[in-house]
C-alpha cells in the first residue's frame, strides 16, 4: 500500500459528516475567520483565509454529497479534485495553519474550521501530501517510542538525574499509584527539569505517581499529520499502559497537542471511554492548590506574563488555573492583550514548527504575538506547553528578544514551600 | 338613433341649469384628480353623448356596493341616472320584477348591442352554477350572455373584481372574479368592500365622458388607486416618528398614533380612502380609530388576520410552509441517504494508514 490520490479522496469522503455538511452549507463568506487567522493577519494574503484552506473538501462535499452539486458535476460545473490540487493546497493546510482554533471561535455561524482542517489533513496525508518531517516523526514514533527516535535510554537517564537532584525516588512501571505521568519528547530532550519539579511537588502533596517504561511519550504526531490510524495506535499505547498499571489518572504534560490527543480525541479514536481520568499537569497543580496540598513561599519580583497555549486554553478549556498558580508568588504579573481564549498562537503548533519549509512564514506569523509581548515588556514569559516554549526560544533568538521563557510547573516548583516536612506527606 | 334624447335636451327637460351642470363636471374632474382644463371637455362630451344604457348585474354579493353607491354625494346616482345614464336593469333598484325585469334586460341588450355598459357586483360561483341563480338563470350564463354585447364591464366591489369574501379560503362555491370568465372585453375593476361611492360614480362618469381610464396592473383606475393609503394617511407622521398604538385603549390609541402594530394594512393598500374619505368627506376607518383592512387588495380576507401587523408573515403561508417543510424533509432525507451511501462506501474502502505508507511510491 502506498499513498495515492484515490486513497486520499476516499479519506476525505470518510471525514465528511453531518457537522461538515452543515458547516459548508451555513458559511456566509463573511470573512471574519480571515481577521482571526494568524497567517492572514501577518501576511494579508487572501490565500490564507481559513475557510479557503478547506476548499477542496468543500468541493468534494458539493460534488458528491449534494444533489445540486452532483447535477452541476455532470455538466462539469464543479471540478474534480486532482493530485495537482492537493499539491497546491499542501502548504496551505500544513504550513499556514497551526490549528490554533481562533477562526472557530469567531465564526458567527459556529463553523468549526479547525476541525475541518484536521479532517482535511486526513485526506492530504493519505494521498501522500504530508510534510516529510511529520511523516518521519510518525515512522519513528510508531516503530519506536518517540517521534525523536528511541528515547528509552534518555528517559532513564533524565529520571536518574532528577532522583539525584531531589533525593526523591521515581519508580518506573509501579502499579496501583495515583497517577501515570507521560512526557513530551521536547521535555525529555530539552526541558528535563520538569521531572524534578514534578517529583518535589507530588512528594509534598502526598501524591503517588509513576512513568511507564513503554509508554512515556505523550506527543501524538497522528493528530498533526492528520491520520486517525496513526493517532489511534499511539493513544492506544498510553491507554494500555495506564490500564495495565491500574492508575486513577494520567497526567497530560505541558504539551498542547498531546492534551488534545489524549483528552479530547482519544476516546473517539479508540471507540470507548477510558477507565481513568486524564488531567493536565496545570489542572492538577491548581487542584492541589485548592485542596491546600500545594503551598508556595517567597515572591517573584520579576515582571511576568503568561503565554496561553492554544490547545490547552482555547481548545482545552484551561484558562484560570495557570493564572491562579502564577498569582500565588508573582508580584508583577501582567497580561498581554487578548490574553486567555483569544491569545495569538506562537506559530509553531499543529506541526508547523517541525516543518522546515514553513520557517519563514512562521517567523512572519510570530509578529502578531511579538507586538503584544513588546507592549507589556516582561522579564519572563511563562507558558504551559513545551512546544510553545521551544518555538518561543527559537523566535526570540531570531528577533533578538531577551526575555526568559519558563514552564509553569518548573516555576511553581521553584517557589514550592517544602521546608516543613510534615504536612501533607505520606512517607 | 334619432329617438335617443341627447343629454342637453334632457337637462332642459329636467330643469338643470348650465351652471349646475358645469359644477357637476368640475366636481367629477376634481374627484379624479384631473386638470381643471378637462372640465370643458367633460362637459362637452357629456352634453353631446346619448345616455348610455347600463345593465347592473348582482351576483354573489351582499348588496353593500349598491347600498354604498346610493349614498354617493357627488355626483349622486340620481344625477347619473337622470343626466348621464339609462339604468335599464338593476334588480335591487328597479320597480319591475320577475319576467318583466328580465325582459327589460333583454330589451336593453337588443336595443344597444355593442354599446351598453355592464356593471357587476358580486362574485360568480363556478363549482356548481346552482349556488346562485336569478330567474332560473345561473350567474355564469347571465354574465356570459350579457357581456357578449357590452362595450365594457365595470366590476364594482372586491367580489366582482377579485372574488372577495366568496373567494376567501376555503371558497366553498368556487367563486371567481369577472375577469376570470370574461377575457374579450375591457374590464375596469373598482374594488373595495364596498368601494367609496364617489369612486364608483366617478369611474362611471369618466367612462361616459372620456372613455376607459388609465388602469394599474390590477385593473384599477390609477386616478383613485394610484397611492397607498399609508402615503396619504394623516397618521403617517406618527409612523415616521415611531409612535404606535399597541392596543385599542392604550395611550397611543387615545393620542391618535399610527395603527401599524394593530394590523393596519395601509402601507400595502391602494385606495382613495385617506383623501376622498367617506360619507361626504367626513371620515375614513383609520380616522375612526380602526386599522385599514386592505379591502381594495386581492385576497385581503386571507392575508393572515386583520389585527396582525404587516411585518408578521401573512398570506397562504401555512399551506406553503407545510409544503416547504414536507418538500424540504423529503429532499433532506434523499440527500441524507445519498450522503450516507457515499460515506459508507468510503468507510468500506478505507485502507488503514501506516506511518510507512505516507509517501508516494513514485
Amino acid at each position: 500500500m502506498t499513498a495515492t490520490l484515490e486513497r486520499g479522496l476516499n479519506a476525505l469522503r470518510e471525514q465528511i459528516d453531518a457537522p461538515v455538511a452543515s458547516f459548508f452549507s451555513s458559511c456566509v463568506s463573511c470573512g471574519l475567520c480571515a481577521e482571526a487567522c494568524l497567517f492572514y493577519r501577518a501576511t494579508e494574503d487572501p490565500k490564507y483565509i481559513p475557510i479557503r484552506k478547506v476548499e477542496l473538501m468543500r468541493r468534494i462535499w458539493s460534488r458528491e454529497f449534494t444533489l445540486l452539486g452532483r447535477i452541476a458535476g455532470m455538466f462539469g460545473l464543479v471540478k474534480n479534485v486532482t493530485d495537482q490540487d492537493l499539491s497546491d493546497w499542501e502548504t496551505l493546510v500544513y504550513d499556514s495553519c497551526t490549528m490554533c482554533g481562533r477562526c472557530t471561535l469567531v465564526c458567527p455561524v459556529g463553523n468549526d474550521i479547525t476541525m475541518m482542517i484536521r479532517k482535511m489533513r486526513e485526506g492530504m496525508s493519505a494521498a501522500g501530501h504530508a510534510p516529510v518531517e511529520l511523516i518521519g516523526a510518525a515512522q519513528r514514533h510508531t516503530d519506536g517510542n518517540s517521534p525523536m527516535g528511541d528515547l528509552s535510554k534518555a528517559i532513564q537517564a533524565q529520571v536518574k538525574n532528577a532522583i539525584n537532584e531531589t533525593g526523591i525516588e521515581i519508580e518506573f512501571d509501579k502499579p496501583g499509584v495515583d497517577y501515570m505521568a507521560i512526557l513530551s519528547a521536547q521535555e525529555i530532550a530539552e526541558f528535563p527539569d520538569v521531572l524534578a519539579a514534578m517529583a518535589r511537588i507530588f512528594k509534598k502533596a502526598g501524591l503517588t505517581w509513576t512513568i511507564a517504561s513503554d509508554a512515556f511519550e505523550a506527543t501524538n504526531v497522528g493528530i498533526q499529520l492528520g491520520s486517525r490510524d496513526v493517532a489511534r495506535k499511539l493513544v492506544q499505547r498510553v491507554v494500555d499502559a495506564a490500564e495495565r498499571l491500574g492508575v486513577k489518572g494520567v497526567i497530560s504534560p505541558e504539551c498542547g497537542h498531546a492534551y488534545q490527543a489524549l483528552r479530547w480525541e482519544g476516546p473517539n479514536l479508540i471507540g470507548r471511554a477510558y477507565n481513568f481520568e486524564v488531567i493536565h499537569i496545570v489542572e492538577l497543580l491548581d487542584k492541589l492548590r485548592a485542596e491546600g496540598r500545594l503551598k508556595t513561599k517567597g515572591k517573584n519580583s520579576q515582571r511576568v506574563t503568561f503565554h496561553d497555549p492554544c490547545q490547552i486554553n482555547r481548545r482545552g478549556g484551561i484558562n484560570k488555573e495557570p493564572r491562579r498558580l502564577l498569582n500565588m508568588f508573582s508580584e508583577d504579573f501582567v497580561e498581554t492583550d487578548d490574553a486567555g481564549t483569544f491569545n495569538w498562537c506562537c506559530g509553531g503548533g499543529g506541526g508547523v514548527g517541525a516543518n522546515e519549509r514553513a520557517e519563514p512564514l512562521r517567523h512572519q506569523a510570530f509578529k502578531m504575538k511579538k507586538v503584544q509581548l513588546d507592549k507589556v515588556e516582561p522579564d519572563v514569559v511563562v507558558t504551559m506547553c513545551a512546544y510553545c516554549h521551544h518555538t518561543l526560544d527559537n523566535v526570540f533568538e531570531e528577533f533578538d528578544m531577551e526575555q526568559e521563557i519558563v514552564g509553569l510547573t518548573e516555576l511553581v516548583a521553584e517557589y514550592l514551600d517544602d521546608d516543613d516536612a510534615g504536612s501533607g506527606e505520606k512517607a | 338613433m334619432p329617438n335617443k334624447p341627447m343629454l342637453k335636451d334632457l337637462m332642459k327637460t329636467h330643469g338643470v341649469s348650465r351652471r349646475a351642470f358645469m359644477k357637476y363636471c368640475a366636481s367629477l374632474a376634481s374627484v379624479m384628480a384631473l386638470s381643471p382644463a378637462m372640465v370643458p371637455r367633460i362637459a362637452e362630451a357629456l352634453e353631446n353623448a346619448p345616455r348610455t344604457s347600463v345593465i347592473w348585474l348582482s351576483f354573489q354579493e351582499c348588496t353593500g356596493c349598491t347600498e354604498a353607491i346610493t349614498r354617493s354625494h357627488a355626483p349622486t346616482i340620481e344625477d347619473m341616472i337622470f343626466n348621464a345614464i339609462s339604468l335599464d336593469y338593476h334588480h335591487t333598484l328597479q320597480a319591475a320584477s320577475g319576467h318583466a325585469a328580465e325582459e327589460a334586460r333583454e330589451h336593453a341588450m337588443k336595443e344597444h348591442w355593442g354599446e351598453y355598459l355592464v356593471v357587476v357586483d358580486g362574485s360568480i360561483p363556478i363549482k356548481d352554477p346552482g349556488y346562485s341563480t336569478i330567474a332560473g338563470i345561473s350567474n355564469l350564463d347571465m354574465l356570459k350572455d350579457t357581456a357578449a354585447g357590452a362595450a365594457a364591464i365595470v366590476s364594482v366591489g372586491t367580489c366582482a373584481a377579485y372574488g372577495g369574501v366568496g373567494h376567501a379560503d376555503p371558497n366553498p362555491t368556487g367563486a371567481v372574479a369577472v375577469s376570470e370568465i370574461i377575457k374579450d372585453k375591457p374590464i375596469i375593476n373598482v374594488p373595495g368592500c364596498p368601494p367609496i361611492p364617489v369612486v364608483m360614480t366617478g369611474v362611471l362618469a369618466h367612462f361616459l365622458s372620456l372613455g376607459i381610464p388609465e388602469l394599474d396592473e390590477l385593473g384599477r383606475p390609477k386616478a383613485f388607486f394610484g397611492n397607498a393609503i399609508h402615503d396619504r394617511c394623516y397618521r403617517r407622521p406618527f409612523y415616521d416618528k415611531g409612535l404606535f398604538a399597541n392596543g385599542f385603549d392604550d395611550e397611543g390609541a387615545k393620542e391618535g398614533w399610527c395603527l401599524y402594530k394593530l394590523g393596519c394594512k395601509g402601507p400595502t393598500t391602494k385606495a382613495a380612502c385617506a383623501t376622498v374619505k367617506w360619507n361626504n368627506g367626513v371620515s375614513f376607518p383609520i380616522e375612526a380609530g380602526h386599522p385599514c383592512l386592505g379591502c381594495t387588495e386581492p385576497d385581503f380576507w386571507d392575508n393572515g388576520g386583520f389585527y396582525k401587523p404587516l411585518s408578521v408573515p401573512s398570506g397562504d403561508y401555512r399551506r406553503l410552509g407545510l409544503a416547504a417543510v414536507a418538500g424540504g424533509a423529503a429532499a433532506g432525507v434523499a440527500g441524507g441517504l445519498l450522503a450516507k451511501a457515499t460515506k459508507a462506501k468510503a468507510a468500506k474502502a478505507h485502507e488503514t494508514v501506516d506511518a510507512h505508507d505516507l509517501e508516494k511510491s513514485s
